[in-house]
């Protein structure tokens, strides 16, 4: 092994990292991220419970629409009916 | 096979293994990045991927083998995300603007920066060899390259830096 290659093994002598590192990363480890058939499971619970709940909001939406337009149309008809009636007396 | 994942055993052995090679990974990662702060981030994603195959580890010896060869992996694999520093061939890297002798330190920081800006390979390469001492064909085992290869790498890289450096006044005396 000639000076230059010395110098390199020199220069590259294994560092330390921070202190603290080995502990860092045997907190991370103990830190098990969760399982990726639950976070999917989770996300079909919660995206079927989503669809559920619009569809719901949406049927609400159109029954309030049709009571509305059936009110309109009594009160229109009830305001024909009472034309027709004044105009018989 | 050194531990199961998921029993007490296996976190003491998994403790046991970072502390025992801690400086290994880390230093892999470094001299690849030349960043303190990323080669310890690289560092702790490999030991927790290390953690995560712990079952698949047969033995010291393979913990060994797996961790070398993920660092090397796993800083290649950042050093093309982040592109932080521009690759450029060994060549065109700057002079170092040093007039000291052989033996100083700035001699090794100098040497860590050329080194840090090989192009990937030869980098892998000359950091297995002169930081891990491993011979060329554990060398080409490790990254799955051809022997004739390292040994390409290993020469070339060694020929560019001695001229490099002798244009500066640093050579053998």
């Amino acid at each position: 092994m000639d000076w230059l290659e010395q110098e390199l093994k020199r220069a590259l002598e294994r560092k330390e990292p921070a202190p603290g590192f080995a502990g860092r990363v045997s907190a991370a480890a103990r830190r098990r991220p969760m399982p990726r058939w639950i976070a999917v499971a989770a996300s079909v619970v919660v995206l079927s419970g989503a669809a559920a709940g619009y569809r719901w909001y949406e049927g609400l939406r159109a029954k309030r629409q049709v009571m509305t337009a059936i009110r309109l149309a009594g009160e229109k008809l009830n305001r024909v009916q009472t034309r027709v009636m004044e105009v018989r007396q | 096979m050194i531990a199961v994942a998921g029993t007490g055993q296996a976190a003491c052995d998994f403790d046991a293994l970072v502390r025992e090679h801690q400086s290994m990974v880390f230093s892999l990662a470094y001299h690849f990045l030349h960043d303190r702060a990323v080669a310890e981030e690289v560092a702790q994603e490999v030991f927790l991927s290390l953690h995560r195959n712990l079952g698949s580890i047969e033995s010291a010896a393979h913990a060994l083998f797996w961790l070398r060869q993920a660092a090397v992996r796993r800083a290649i694999d950042e050093t093309r995300r982040r592109r932080r520093r521009p690759q450029v061939a060994l060549e065109q890297v700057a002079e170092p603007a040093m007039t000291q002798p052989r033996g100083d330190p700035m001699l090794s920081d100098v040497l860590r920066r050329l080194i840090a800006a090989l192009p990937e390979d030869p980098r892998a390469v000359m950091i297995l060899r002169y930081q891990e001492d491993l011979d060329p064909p554990e060398i080409a085992e490790l990254l799955a390259m051809p022997l004739a290869t390292v040994k390409s790498h290993l020469h070339r890289s060694l020929g560019v830096l001695r001229e490099k450096l002798a244009r500066r006044g640093v050579g053998e005396p």
